[in-house]
């Protein structure tokens, strides 16, 4: 049942919810208005009650003042007015028996009915025997007063009853309204947070989700929803997550062909890197045969030392592409990236001082650990640095910075070089093995070789250059969790 | 007076063994593996024959043949590669290169083309 509830709930559209918000906020306040309505009524006729019981009281009250009369001048015309009104009145509760019944309660009723009734017939016997010297005037009398005395006290007390009641019932009216107004404000912040905050947060995370997919990083956008909801906005997340997830797999596939394409420079590079040193054994070792007779020993052993060199270039070379196509097992440690980059800086502190060049290290505070092999990122760094040395044949700077990103996952190290800068039509080309502009100085292995030891890192490496101005290779590394450390640390 | 040739290559072995052949043959050869030296040699000398690699840095085969050919129609080329793509092949015959001689060079095959490119010394 709570699951059907909760299906139901899902599937509502937005705009559906936003119909069953306001009707039931309508008939919220609908409620709250009638009921106030009624009770006010309810107000209305008790104060009218009062009114009417307030004439009843005062009438006893002109009822006992012509019985005070009647004590100091003994004039029975005072009696028989006490006997006028009181009867008066006690026709009126008679007659209006259902309406005070009601309001007084039953045995209030009937007990102020009763003491009337008993007060106006003393008063009846009073005027009955008018005469002072009969024996039973003076009880008669005693009883008057003291039944006029009841009386007004009851009557009064009737009223206040009364009085507190209609108290009740406005203070009662005062608690409801301000119950039902905090109700409606409550359901109204209620409301405020479903529709506005969470859907603005919703809509926040869509906008995260095309800056990533603008960005490129569309994994993070096929893996960071955690729910959907089957309404106007979680369509559209969806057709996000459907968008990032083709591009994903466009991208794979680019990635692929990509691969392909450097797997050609790579094969027609390594053909002629290697095809000079196998010709030169190949011319050395058919002149070492053609002309042996002639040859002096000393001529030979050149001959074959020649050969030896350039088996050696070839070694070099076969080395080169190992390390490229990553055929070694990294080894990763955990290690201060501080000391990575020094350690790479001491390897090429001679080349940097005879080159006048000065480096300057630009370091955050408490960086995370990165878990590297540590000889493939120095080996990385140093390229990076023989590359910045290159080009500063006058001598100039290099920046190197390490610091963390925003968000501690990343460590990123920066080589900066004051040096010449790299031409835009050749930037596309840099990373392609055997891509070089040094001639026969250069392999062209440097920067294809780091970046797969970079991608092998899980890491990213970009370049960010201008002509005579300089460049900046900026190599990302994951971060290692802090907490994971700690753990470490103890086992 | 032997018949003169240039040998130009950025490979100094290349160079060497070239040079042994030729001059054991009876040539008298001259080697460069500095591409320019070796165009500012042509500009200066006149030789019969010029062998030269097609892919060096700076000059290379290519311009040596222009080079050659503008200033000594006579004087023959031939070009050694270790791979020549369509394109440049066909602009180097037009050029009137003598021969192509695809690496690895061997020495009889060397030997026979220059003899029929230029004759004895
Ligand atoms: N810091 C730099 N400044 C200018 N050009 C650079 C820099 N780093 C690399 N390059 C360019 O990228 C090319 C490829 O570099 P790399 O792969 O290290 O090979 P190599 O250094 O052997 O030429 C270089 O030949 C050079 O043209
Ligand atoms: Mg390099």
């Amino acid at each position: 049942m709570m699951n059907h509830l909760k299906r139901w709930k899902k599937n509502l559209s937005l705009r559906k919810k936003i119909n069953i918000a306001i009707h039931i906020e309508g008939i919220l306040i609908t409620v709250i208005s009638i009921f106030m309505f009624f009770s006010s009524r309810a107000i209305l006729s008790k104060l009218n009650f009062i009114e009417d019981f307030d004439n009843i009281n005062f009438s006893f009250l002109e009822m006992r003042k012509s019985e005070k009369n009647y004590f100091l001048y003994h004039d029975v015309n005072a009696l028989k007015e006490v006997l006028k009104i009181g009867e008066k009145e006690y026709n009126l509760l008679i007659n209006s028996k259902e309406e005070f019944m009601s309001k007084l309660g039953k045995k209030d009723y009937i007990m102020l009915l009763a003491i009337l009734d008993k007060y106006l017939n003393t008063a009846k016997k009073i005027v009955n025997i008018s005469s002072n010297a009969d024996s039973n005037y003076l009880e008669l009398t005693k009883n008057l007063r003291e039944f006029g005395h009841h009386l007004t006290q009851f009557s009064i007390f009737l009223r206040n009853i009364q009085h507190k009641k209609v108290n009740k019932l406005v203070h009662q009216n005062a608690i409801t309204l301000f119950i039902g107004l905090g109700i409606i404000l409550v359901s109204q912040l209620l409301l405020w947070q479903y529709f506005f905050i969470s859907l603005s947060k919703r809509l926040l995370k869509i906008e995260s989700l095309t800056k990533e997919v603008a960005n490129g990083n569309f994994h993070k956008v096929v893996t960071n929803v955690e729910r959907i909801d089957e309404d106007e906005i979680g369509l559209l997340m969806k057709g996000i997550i459907h968008m990032a997830n083709e591009l994903e797999k466009r991208e794979e596939q680019l990635i692929q062909a990509k691969k392909l394409a450097s797997l050609g420079v790579l094969v027609s590079g390594v053909a002629h890197e290697i095809g000079n040193p196998l010709n030169n054994i190949f011319m050395l070792t058919e002149g070492y045969l053609s002309y042996y007779d002639s040859l002096e020993d000393e001529q030979k052993k050149i001959f074959m030392r020649d050969v030896r060199e350039q088996a050696k270039r070839i070694k070099k070379i076969v080395r080169k592409l190992l390390n490229f196509s990553r055929q070694k097992k990294f080894e990763f440690n955990l290690v201060s990236p501080i000391e990575v980059v020094e350690k790479s800086i001491a390897l090429v502190n001679n080349q940097i001082k005879v080159s006048n060049i000065k480096v300057h290290r630009l370091i955050d505070s408490n960086l995370p650990f990165i878990k590297v092999d540590v000889d493939q990122i120095q080996q990385v760094i140093v390229n990076l640095f023989i590359n910045a040395i290159h080009a500063m044949p006058k001598g100039g700077d290099i920046f190197v910075e390490i610091r963390v990103s925003e968000d501690r996952t990343k460590v990123i190290i920066k080589v900066r070089d004051t040096g010449v800068g790299i031409k835009p039509e050749i930037l596309p080309h840099i990373f392609d093995p055997f891509f070089t502009t040094k001639g026969t100085k250069g392999t062209g292995l440097g920067l294809s070789v780091s970046y797969g030891i970079i991608k092998q890192h899980n890491g990213k490496i970009s370049v960010k250059t201008e002509v005579n101005k300089g460049t900046t290779f900026i190599i990302e590394l994951p971060a290692h969790l802090e907490n994971n450390l700690e753990e470490e640390k103890h086992a | 007076m032997p018949k003169k040739i240039i040998v130009i290559d950025d490979e100094e072995i290349v160079c060497r063994m070239t040079k042994m052949v030729l001059t054991k043959e009876g040539y008298e050869v001259e080697t460069f593996t500095h591409s320019r030296k070796a165009l500012q040699r042509i500009k200066e000398n006149k030789f019969d024959l010029v062998i030269t690699d097609l892919k060096m840095e700076d000059v290379d085969g290519m311009d040596i043949l222009r080079e050659t050919n503008k200033l000594y129609p006579n004087t023959k080329v031939i070009m050694i590669t270790a791979y020549a793509t369509l394109d440049t092949a066909i602009e180097a015959l037009r050029g009137h290169v003598f021969d192509f001689f695809p690496k690895p060079i061997k020495i009889e095959e060397l030997k026979k083309s220059v003899k029929e490119s230029i004759g004895t010394p």
